[in-house]
């Protein structure tokens, strides 16, 4: 049996997970196939579960409402025979154009990929179970490619050690990690010095969990709590190989050793710094910048760093926050530079982010969107000073890159530049008084943020706000009519994006098709439940198990939410690299057949929420 | 069954040719009966075949490889497949190795004549053979069994050229012969494009074309015998 059935070998082999089997599995598998021919309308009827991969033609899925929810092409493969267990969900198929299928039993393919469980649970897999999988991949590799694999621990231990002697107490102890700064001591014998060999280690959780918590008294030896046969390592490994020990072993301080001698302790927390270091060497060398001519220089790296970032396999998350923190190390430093010129506010203020930096999801040549609270003493003549301040800061933000906001969101605008009473009417008048189009322009102002000022305007603001907004079904439901305007796609038909109207379109608009309905429906979550935060994914989290969202559907999203900003990501860093604008359009060519699949998972997802919110209003 | 059929039917030759055969593989391939030709075509088993020979002369040439595959229910079953060459002991020509890939090496490791008729045969009992242009296969097959067995069985068969051929001429049109051909009728029905001159190939090929073609009859009442040639 080598080459007899080569062909259907090796259409099967280039359907993702089938390319991950052996060529032997391969034979075995297209040895159970059955082919078939299906004319164009005709249906599916599949009596038992059964996969199906389209040879040639196209199958089109409808539901019961004869909406469309998917098509298939060549070479994709039809999954929604597997699981037949819900007599009333039998999947509505029909072929769009004569096909050839060929079929598989789920019985058959269960046995021959019996050792592929990853391969099979794909398959078999429910969406987001699949998507789920998908994300802590990525983040596994993201830890894997990091540069910690290829920095030596040597960079990073700290030396010398804090040790403390056994006999002392636990008092002693807690008051030298406090006074010295340590989570962690070493605990030596009584006579040996310094340099002595430690028999133990003690950190703070310790004193939190072996003797306040048991009620010991703080007078006990310390030797008494610490851990004993505590493991170290050698400096000579790479920074990875501690994480990974320290991770395995779930503990966050490792002792570090040179020729079997202690020479420092390295933690958990220095190692997962690291990858920030990046963002904090920008952010000290934007502090020292003295001119705009300067900082605009500097910021000319900020596309590199994202570019960096993206190939070492960060998370959109990471990227977004780094990134967001960086344009907040630009904005502080133009405020500073603007006070120097212009003297000191006369009255209290505070400098706003809107959308995606005050949510942290900030990526390179993204447009500023900025707006200033002022303090209610504000007099009519301070008016000329907030005026020339907001000039000064935005004119520099738009010499280091980041574009004057189409929509005129910025401190310059003098809507937008307001005391604290106006923006506490703007924000009553956009919640009691919703009108859809008013809160369209508004939705930005949802997500606001203190980047240099006095944060307590924006809570008020903010708290306020809140607390009209929680269970305002008429606010909610306009908000959420405006926000169910992006949809997702279906999926991919062929080269093609798959509307949910049936139309086939070049290219996928991640931004509007699939990040911010996202970003919407947290939005919409957060001010239903109240929660405080702007971070999509720390709304997600907060209101996650509330009457708003499930816990599953929380995670579900966050996955989706995650790999959508990966891909966007990637396709930036891709687009930065060749020199061109950034922009949010992927291209089906750009991404491997798998990529559409884990896509055509997050769209159901965000697909199912925005239902489930039409419903709910 | 009409008394016709009783007596001018290929199960009464079969039937007759049974009472001749000598005892073996031919006659056990003979005592079960093919298929009524009243039979729905879905429960119709069928065995889509395709050979691969050093020239098209069945009593000058030979047969080189064996490739079929089971369909039933409208549904090919590669679980049924098979595909063997046979050893002829001729050295094969040049022009021909280049069509069916099949070289003198491949050609030594293959399988004695008797051996692979014999499956084949087995696997044919009680099945109606599916081919593309028919003559081949039957006189190939006859021929191997005369000199085999001494005696020429019957097979009853569906030959797609045969209603391809059928349909062009109904419409009356002119048409190219070159649109028979297997590869180019499989286009007309958008099919894949497939590795050709590989029997077992070849006689997957031939039952998608079936399949392709009787998507296009009305099918509720499609019997046997409407598609036998």
């Amino acid at each position: 049996m080598s080459t007899e059935l080569a062909e259907i070998n090796n259409f099967i082999r280039s359907i993702p997970p089938f390319n991950e089997l052996t060529d032997e599995k391969i034979v075995q598998l297209s040895q159970k196939i059955t082919i078939s021919y299906l004319r164009q309308d005709k249906k599916i009827h599949a009596d038992t579960a059964i996969l199906y991969f389209i040879r040639t033609g196209a199958l089109t899925h409808v539901n019961e409402a004869n909406e469309l929810q998917g098509k298939y092409g060549e070479g994709d493969i039809c999954s929604l025979f597997c699981c037949q267990n819900n007599e009333q969900n039998i999947p509505l198929v029909c072929a769009a154009e004569d096909c050839l299928l060929y079929a598989i039993t789920c019985e058959q393919l269960t046995t021959v990929l019996i050792d592929y469980p990853k391969a099979l649970e794909f398959i078999l897999q429910r969406g987001s179970k699949r998507l789920k999988n998908k994300m802590v991949q990525v983040n596994e590799e993201a830890i894997l490619s990091s540069s910690l694999m290829n920095t030596a621990l040597s960079h990073f231990y700290k030396s010398p050690v804090a040790c403390i002697k056994a006999y002392k107490s636990i008092q002693d102890a807690a008051l030298k990690m406090t006074q010295q700064g340590y989570s962690c001591l070493l605990v030596i014998e009584k006579n040996t010095n310094e340099n002595g060999q430690p028999i133990g280690i003690v950190t703070d959780k310790d004193i939190r969990q072996r003797c306040v918590a048991q009620g010991l008294s703080f007078n006990t030896e310390i030797r008494e709590i610490m851990t004993h046969n505590m493991i170290s390592i050698d400096c000579n490994n790479s920074a990875y190989d501690a994480l990974i020990m320290m991770t395995s072993q779930h503990i966050h301080h490792l002792p570090v050793t040179k020729n079997g001698r202690l020479v420092g302790m390295i933690t958990v927390t220095d190692l997962m710094n690291q990858e920030g270091l990046n963002a904090v060497n920008f952010a000290s060398i934007i502090r020292k910048a003295n001119s705009v001519a300067e900082l605009s220089k500097i910021s000319e790296m900020l596309p590199k760093l994202q570019i960096r970032m993206a190939k070492l396999g960060s998370t959109a998350d990471h990227v977004g926050k780094t990134i967001s923190a960086i344009t907040m190390a630009f904005t502080i430093r133009l405020i500073k530079m603007a006070e120097d010129k212009l003297g000191q506010a006369p009255v209290v203020y505070a400098w706003l982010a809107a959308g995606s930096q005050a949510r942290q999801e900030q990526f390179a040549h993204s447009d500023q969107d900025n707006a200033l609270i002022i303090a209610n003493d504000m007099l009519p003549e301070h008016e000329q000073w907030f005026n020339s301040f907001a000039h000064f800061v935005c004119d520099g933000l738009a010499a280091c890159g980041f574009i004057y906001c189409p929509g005129n969101v910025m401190a310059t605008n003098k809507k937008w530049r307001q005391p604290l009473s106006v923006w506490q009417h703007y924000f009553e008048q956009w919640v009691s008084v919703p009108e859809p189009k008013a809160l369209m322009n508004a939705s930005i102002f949802f997500d606001l943020n203190t980047i240099y000022g006095d944060t307590t305007l924006l809570q008020q603001v903010r708290n306020k706000m809140l607390a009209t907004t929680k269970d305002n079904t008429l606010f909610l439901a306009h908000l959420s009519k405006n926000a169910l305007q992006h949809k997702p796609p279906l999926g991919f038909f062929r080269d093609f994006v798959l509307t949910q109207n049936g139309n086939n379109e070049a290219s996928l608009d991640l931004k509007h098709n699939g990040i911010a309905p996202i970003v919407d429906l947290a939005r919409i979550y957060a001010l239903a439940e109240g929660v405080n935060a702007v971070n999509t994914i720390e709304r997600i989290k907060q209101v996650a198990g509330t009457p708003s969202l499930t816990q599953t559907s929380a995670d579900s999203l966050i996955d989706a939410f995650e790999f959508l900003g990966l891909l966007r990501s990637s396709h930036q860093a891709k687009q930065l690299q060749a020199e061109k604008e950034p922009d949010n359009y992927l291209h089906p060519k750009e991404i491997s057949r798998l990529e559409r699949e884990h896509l055509k998972d997050a769209f159901k997802v965000i697909k199912t929420l925005q239902k489930a919110r039409q419903v709910v209003y | 069954m009409g008394i016709l059929e009783h007596w001018l039917g290929y199960n009464a030759k079969r039937q007759r040719l049974y009472n001749k055969a000598p005892t073996g593989a031919l006659k056990d391939f003979l005592a079960v009966p093919f298929p009524q030709p009243s039979t729905p075509f879905a429960q119709v088993p069928i065995l889509a075949v395709d050979f691969e020979t050093t020239g098209l002369n069945a009593v000058d040439d030979k047969l080189l490889s064996v490739g079929y595959v089971a369909l039933q229910n409208r549904q090919i079953q590669l679980a049924q497949s098979y595909h063997q060459v046979i050893n002829t002991g001729q050295k094969l020509k040049t022009d021909n190795v280049l069509i069916h890939r099949i070289t003198d090496n491949l050609q030594a490791q293959g399988h004695p004549l008797e051996v692979v008729v014999e499956q084949l045969l087995k696997a044919l009992t009680g099945k109606v053979m599916l081919v593309h242009f028919a003559r081949i296969e039957r006189h190939f097959l006859q021929q191997a069994c005369l000199e085999l067995y001494g005696l020429a069985p019957i097979f009853p068969i569906i030959d797609t050229l045969a209603l391809a051929k059928k349909r062009l001429d109904m419409q009356d049109v002119a048409y190219d012969p070159s649109e028979l051909r297997l590869a180019n009728l499989r286009k007309k029905y958008q099919l894949p494009n497939h590795l050709a001159h590989n029997a077992l190939n070849d006689a997957i090929a031939t039952a998608e074309l079936l399949l392709a073609q009787i998507s296009y009859i009305p099918t509720e009442n499609l019997q046997l015998k409407t598609l036998l040639c």
